[in-house]
């Protein structure tokens, strides 16, 4: 997975997702995001620890859509399969709430996979490579990402040297946000002084934004990304037709 | 005669949005392989005479040019955007903006693939650049965990690896402390021999390049060509030493004293009194913690162990405008509400920021913005004042400027611990130096005391300064 070029990968990504969105049956959702899981668990080098981390909040939120969908629902069609506290759940309103949870567990699991199995630098190369972005935007993204440890460290320094000269620090997040303005000036002057010279540097070593005719780490499309398309595309439709058969 | 490679004849130069011209008529020709240094006051139009010559001006600032210009005996018109950089090369002042890349070797394949290098010949040019400049070791790592003194030495790879005629070098010394800064032009001074490179520069520190350069061309504030001579090696700018102004009182007193930050021991636990009015820099090898020291001192970090008894303790970053809060200089000194009109108007007055009272303070010059952080932790009543390398990147005027600053406040009583590196400034101010390595105080010692003891420098990668009087040889 964390070999497959990074193009291929989020072009079979953003398709599987549109694929996915027009299957309203609960079924296809959850083969989807099984067999996303098992991609991951067999073909993939996660750090499980903070991938459920992440996951968290996006069950949350699954769990949100299921409650809301079954108490709310405009839908009543069906027979009554279970109520209580005076709801009545009928079989189209669960169907509908599981199918959009597990949408969402789907998509977010498809998410995290992309990030936690694509370099940043790899993935922005191979934009510029395969998708023919234009290099000024790739290396611009590709200074700014230099940038942000940089940025970090600024952000901390003004913060203490603030903190210093007895800039309180306010009690309600929205002053607190009202307050960020101030650490934000200095910073931004910093960054404006920092850019021009990062595109002054660059211009300075021949970079004119023309297309390239050669690359030091060509970025290839080979075995491993058709062989992980056709996973890909096989689970997806196993999850359609699985779907669609048993809803 | 060798070659023109420039050839300027009453070139004028103006930026759209202003009245002046920020250069007059300058006429002069630098032939192939020679050694030239631009010098004259911040502002003149040094670094923009070097961004004409290598082409980033005047198309990237519509500025308007008059006079005849000519590169490698073609008029600089005549060359499409980019072509010229291929020959002529650039190094930038400041390390950290230079660079788009991860790790060094790709920062060098960038180069490349901006001149269209066929792949075949990528892996050969790099490994060569690396093997000529000595960094083959670096090869995989990541700039942003290098030093300063380091990632100019890359920036330098990547300027060289294009095999250039010329290399342009906008102070490239001005964030390097002197050992780091030394190292670096006798590495430029054999890359230049072994390649007969022609190289300008501009520069203001010019005592650590010796005999580096062969030619210097003067310019005046108006932009106008002063002199253009033969180029003598300098002395370094050398202070008058200040008497102390050292009470008894004790203002400042750290006992075991320690930080340890992830479980990283950044301080060793260290002991040190500073008195009423005494100077003391404090100095040491890069990373060594001596911004840790005074980050501590002032409670920015969090001291692991240890008290430090003190008079309220004021600090000034080395850029001070990361403390200002409010809209106007007024504002800003008075910001604290700790000291009467009265005292704000004195203190105004003795800082000399009447004339910038309503100026926004981000809008001032660096050496007022660094005035009005003083006087502002002066007005809230912190008569301890730490600076974080304020010397880096001054030149002689604003180096004076600050020297006054500290005499003057001194003898009011306010105490100083200055971290720099600039060591003959450090001659002129200090009363006494606190030396740091490996996160460890060697010890705080009388400043004479330090300058004659060769292995005490040494090992903590300060050069003697020069023109101080040193006891073994006066003697002999």
């Amino acid at each position: 997975m964390h070999d497959m070029n990074p193009s291929v990968k989020f072009i079979v990504i953003t398709a599987s997702m549109l694929v996915i969105a027009f299957f309203f049956n609960p079924w296809t959702p959850l083969i989807f995001w099984l067999g996303i899981i098992l991609l991951q668990l067999t073909m993939s080098r996660t750090k499980w620890k903070l991938w459920l981390l992440f996951m968290l909040p996006f069950s949350i939120g699954a769990f949100g859509y299921l409650w809301t969908t079954i108490v709310f629902g405009a839908e009543t069609g069906g027979a009554i399969i279970w109520s209580f506290a005076g709801i009545d759940v009928t079989e189209e309103q669960w169907a509908r709430a599981l199918s959009l949870a597990f949408r969402v567990m789907a998509f977010s699991t498809l998410s995290l996979l992309f990030a936690f199995t694509t370099d940043p630098v790899r993935f922005i190369m191979s934009l510029m490579q395969q998708l023919k972005l234009p290099p000024k935007l790739a290396y611009g993204v590709m200074v700014g990402y230099q940038f942000l440890p940089v940025m970090k460290d600024e952000f901390t320094q003004i913060q203490q040297a603030q903190r210093l000269r007895g800039a309180e620090t306010k009690k309600y997040s929205w002053q607190q946000l009202l307050s960020m303005r101030r650490i934000l000036i200095p910073m931004l002057a910093g960054a404006v002084r920092k850019a021009e010279r990062s595109a002054f540097a660059m211009e300075a070593r021949g970079f004119t934004g023309e297309p390239r005719s050669a690359f030091y780490h060509p970025i290839q499309i080979d075995r491993t990304d058709w062989l992980m398309s056709g996973i890909f595309l096989i689970l997806l439709l196993t999850s359609c037709i699985g779907g669609s058969w048993l809803g | 005669m060798p070659e023109k490679v420039f050839s300027l004849t009453g070139l004028s130069f103006r930026f759209p949005e202003e009245e002046e011209k920020t250069l007059t008529d300058l006429s002069f020709s630098v032939l192939r392989g020679e050694r030239l240094v631009l010098t004259g006051p911040s502002g003149c139009g040094k670094s923009t005479l070097l961004y004409l010559l290598n082409r980033l001006y005047p198309d990237n600032c519509d500025g308007l040019v008059d006079g005849e210009m000519e590169l490698f005996g073609k008029p600089a018109n005549d060359y499409v955007p980019g072509e010229i950089n291929h020959r002529i090369a650039t190094v930038f002042q400041d390390p950290d903006s230079q660079f788009c890349m991860p790790t060094v070797e790709e920062e060098l394949a960038f180069t490349l693939e901006n001149l269209q290098t066929p792949f075949a010949q990528m892996e050969p040019r790099i490994t060569a650049v690396l093997e000529r400049t000595g960094l083959a070791q670096l090869r995989n790592t990541i700039i942003q965990s290098l030093s300063g003194g380091t990632k100019q030495r890359v920036a330098t790879a990547c300027a060289l690896i294009m095999d250039p005629e010329v290399l342009l070098l906008d102070e490239p010394l001005s964030h390097l402390d002197p050992f780091t800064a030394k190292q670096f032009v006798h590495w430029l001074e054999e890359l230049q021999q072994a390649s007969n490179l022609t190289i300008v520069a501009v520069e203001h520190r010019l005592d650590i390049w010796g005999s580096f350069f062969g030619r210097e061309i003067q310019l005046g504030c108006d932009g106008r060509i002063t002199a253009d001579q033969n180029f003598t090696p300098r002395h370094p700018f050398t202070f008058l030493k200040r008497p102390s102004a050292a009470q008894p009182a004790t203002a400042l007193c750290a006992k075991e004293l320690s930080v340890t930050i992830k479980d990283k021991p950044l301080l060793a636990p260290l002991a040190f009194s500073v008195r009423r009015g005494e100077v003391v820099i404090i100095a040491g090898p890069n990373g060594s913690g001596k911004s840790t020291l005074i980050k501590s001192l002032c409670g920015i970090f969090e001291k692991t162990t240890g008290t430090v008894e003190s008079d309220r303790i004021g600090y000034v970053p080395q850029s001070p405008e990361y403390l200002f809060l409010t809209q106007s200089v007024q504002q800003e000194v008075a910001f604290s509400g700790a000291s009467t009109q009265t005292e704000l108007d004195g203190l105004m007055a003795s800082l000399r920021l009447e004339e910038i009272r309503e100026a926004h303070p981000f809008a001032v010059s660096h050496g007022q913005k660094r005035r009005v952080a003083i006087a502002a932790m002066l007005a809230d009543k912190r008569p301890v004042l730490l600076m974080d390398e304020p010397t880096s990147g001054q030149d002689a005027a604003a180096l004076l400027e600050l020297f006054d600053l500290i005499d003057q406040r001194s003898k009011e009583g306010a105490s100083f611990l200055i971290v720099t590196h600039d060591m003959e400034f450090a001659a002129g101010v200090a009363d006494s130096l606190l030396l740091i390595k490996d996160g460890k105080m060697t010890g705080k010692f009388q400043a004479y005391e330090v300058w004659c003891n060769e292995e005490l420098l040494a090992m903590h990668h300060l050069l003697a300064p020069k023109g101080v009087a040193r006891p073994a040889e006066s003697f002999a």
